[in-house]
């Protein structure tokens, strides 16, 4: 994060300290978003046209404000944007604050929530109101904004407004690692959801696969193919540097942060793929599962007390759950002949996977606190690769849907997939990090 | 490769036309009439005369050249026959009765040529995910190791490698291109 912008957060909280009162005007009767469902419900809001609030013309930024703040606002799939013109008499404000607007027609027209953008010179103050009743939602004043800074500020209102409705954190902050295709191999990228901050990664030829993020953001590990063997590839936000690490028998295979600083990951030490605990040092510390057949693809929950991972020894590829504390292996799919890919929720209740299906792979939902199992995404193509956001609520996947492979999103519920910008080629295994405090 | 080649059979043409050059027919006394008979003493003469100093050197790397072309042709049977690749089914790493000739036959191979190091590459179809795919390519690429092993090939002359579904030989979406991309493939490795 930049200094300037650091500098623009300050002087939003300074500006609005004033009027905050958001924190004990929460009432028991606030417009929440149940993002847990089922009471999940469509929310309709109108963005009203930016003004000029010093009486000067609005100011040259506010179209490309309202373009950026409908960029992030469409991906999220519970709020529906209204037209103006769906409102009975057009724009029924006079200002920016809850006294110059006339909710009326906004309730009429069942807008649930109201958008108000005013720009004092380079200062844009935005504030969304429950038109039922007048609340604000969010109020927030950004100094010195420049069109290079415009992006961020749309990311902030929208990061704050979902932290208001949903009580989650940093959605439009938290970056997603993927795999692109490049020439003649594949390297590592990231991406903000909404598709900005596109930055590759690696560029270590061969093919870079796998990604998954530390659970503090700093650090992206992946499996890297050379010619003669494979190498676990680590790559520190912090320096931008990227180191390798050879292990024994060659094969290195779908790492995955367990907690901070300790990996797992799948290694032939011993004649078969399994699933090993490496330390800080990246020295094999223990085996965590081991059989016969095939162990791959751990993921972990916040707390690294369980690990999802897939095992082949059934005969066919299948999730299981492993409760690290007591060392509990439990299979947590019994239908289909394949599935693989699974990911587990921050909070450890639900794995999402991938399913082979006759239509192609498509992405599951399994409740592990009930054991009941939904299908969130149809097609077409193939689903696969599905990862859990920071917030347990959106899940990232990768689809041929479109011809080739791109980086999708939906949530818990299935909502309908939005595709996520990630610039020219094909893209694939999304791992969702947090936005890591430093960078 | 083709290009060493060519360029050594043009060395051997020059030199066979240039030994050629220095070979003389053998010529024998003819009497004429009227003439007393003389003896004619016949030796052996050897008409070609000693190669010169370049010459030898021209010899010495021709010689040098023709064997090291004839161990180049072992070496390219070798790695043809080394280059045979082996098939798989769906979701399977089990080696057929075909697999298993193929790998005796590279097995033997291993054996004529101690210096001879192999890596073996397991692959797999895209209808499956890409890490359980890596994964497969593994025990694929070993399940090959392990019988050539078995066969008598020192461990340490082998090595694996997976490249999961990467890398399709076909890149079509059907039975015969995924049958064809289910494999291992088999490179000589110095």
């Amino acid at each position: 994060m930049s200094k300037t912008f650091a500098r623009l957060i300050g002087a939003a909280c300074l500006v609005l300290a004033g009027i905050s009162f958001f924190g004990q005007a929460r009432a028991s009767g606030a417009l929440t978003v149940d993002i847990h469902g089922p009471g999940q419900r469509t929310v309709n809001m109108v963005v009203l046209p930016q003004r000029a609030v010093d009486g000067r013309q609005a100011a040259p930024l506010a179209a490309d404000l309202d373009r950026e703040l409908r960029r992030d606002l469409s991906l999220l799939p519970f709020l529906r944007l209204m037209p103006v013109s769906e409102l009975l008499g057009g724009d029924p404000s006079k200002g920016v604050e809850a006294s110059d607007i006339d909710f009326k027609p906004l309730s009429l027209a069942r807008a649930d929530l109201v958008m108000t953008a005013g720009w004092s010179g380079d200062e844009v103050q935005v504030r969304v109101f429950e038109t039922f009743g007048g609340r604000r939602v969010i109020g927030k004043a950004y100094a010195e904004v420049t069109a290079k800074t415009v992006p961020r500020v749309a990311d902030r209102v929208c990061s704050l407004l979902l932290e208001a409705l949903t009580g989650k954190k940093g959605f439009f902050e938290s970056p997603i690692a993927f795999v692109r295709k490049t020439g003649s191999g594949k390297e590592i990228y990231k991406v903000l959801p909404q598709g900005r901050d596109l930055e590759q990664v690696t560029r270590a030829g061969g093919y870079n696969l796998g990604p998954d993020w530390s659970k503090d953001g700093r650090y992206i590990v992946f499996s890297h193919l050379g010619d003669d063997r494979h190498t676990l590839g680590l790559w520190d936000g912090r320096s931008g540097e990227v180191s390798f690490k050879a292990f024994a028998g060659n094969t290195v295979i779908s790492p995955a942060f367990a907690s901070d600083g300790e990996i797992a990951v799948t290694l032939d030490l011993t004649g078969a793929p399994d699933i090993y605990l490496l330390d800080r040092r990246l020295e094999p510390v223990k085996p965590l599962v081991r059989s016969w057949a095939i162990d791959v693809s751990p993921s972990f929950d916040r707390a690294g007390r369980k690990m999802a991972f897939t095992s082949g020894r059934v005969g066919s590829p299948q999730i299981f759950l492993l409760e690290i504390e007591t060392g509990l292996i439990q299979r947590v799919t019994f239908e289909g002949s394949y599935n693989t890919n699974p990911c587990l929720s921050p909070d450890g209740r639900y794995v999402v996977f991938s399913r082979s299906t006759n239509g192609g792979h498509r992405i599951f939902l399994h409740d592990l606190a009930t054991g009941a199992e939904r299908q969130l995404t149809f097609g077409p193509g193939s689903d696969e690769d599905p990862a859990f956001g920071p917030d347990g609520y959106f899940v990232a996947f990768s689809s041929s849907r479109e011809g080739g492979y791109k980086i999708y999103l939906t949530t818990r519920h299935g909502d309908d997939p939005v595709r996520v910008d990630t610039g020219r080629g094909q893209a694939f295994a999304p791992a969702w990090g947090v936005a890591a405090p430093d960078h | 490769m083709k290009l060493r080649l060519l360029s050594g059979s043009l060395v051997l043409v020059c030199l066979s036309l240039l030994l050629g050059a220095g070979c003389a027919k053998k010529r024998t006394g003819t009497m004429p009439t009227g003439a007393s008979k003389v003896e004619v003493v016949e030796e052996e003469r050897q008409w070609q005369t000693p190669p010169a100093k370049e010459d030898r050197a021209i010899e010495e790397r021709r010689l040098a050249e023709e064997s090291r072309l004839a161990r180049e042709r072992e070496r390219q049977a070798a790695e043809k026959a080394v280059a045979d690749m082996i098939h798989f089914s769906f979701d399977s790493y089990e080696l057929t009765a075909e697999s298993r000739e193929v790998l005796q036959a590279k097995a033997g191979i291993m054996k004529s040529q101690p210096a001879m190091r192999m890596v073996v590459e397991g692959y797999c179809d895209e209808r499956g995910t890409e890490e359980y795919n890596l994964a497969l390519g593994e025990r694929r690429a070993r399940a090959a190791y392990e019988f050539l092993i078995l066969l008598g090939v020192a461990p340490e002359r082998l090595s694996i490698v997976s490249f999961g579904e990467e890398r399709p030989l076909d890149p079509g979406n059907n039975e015969t291109a995924w049958a064809m991309n289910r494999r291992d493939e088999f490179r000589v490795s110095e």
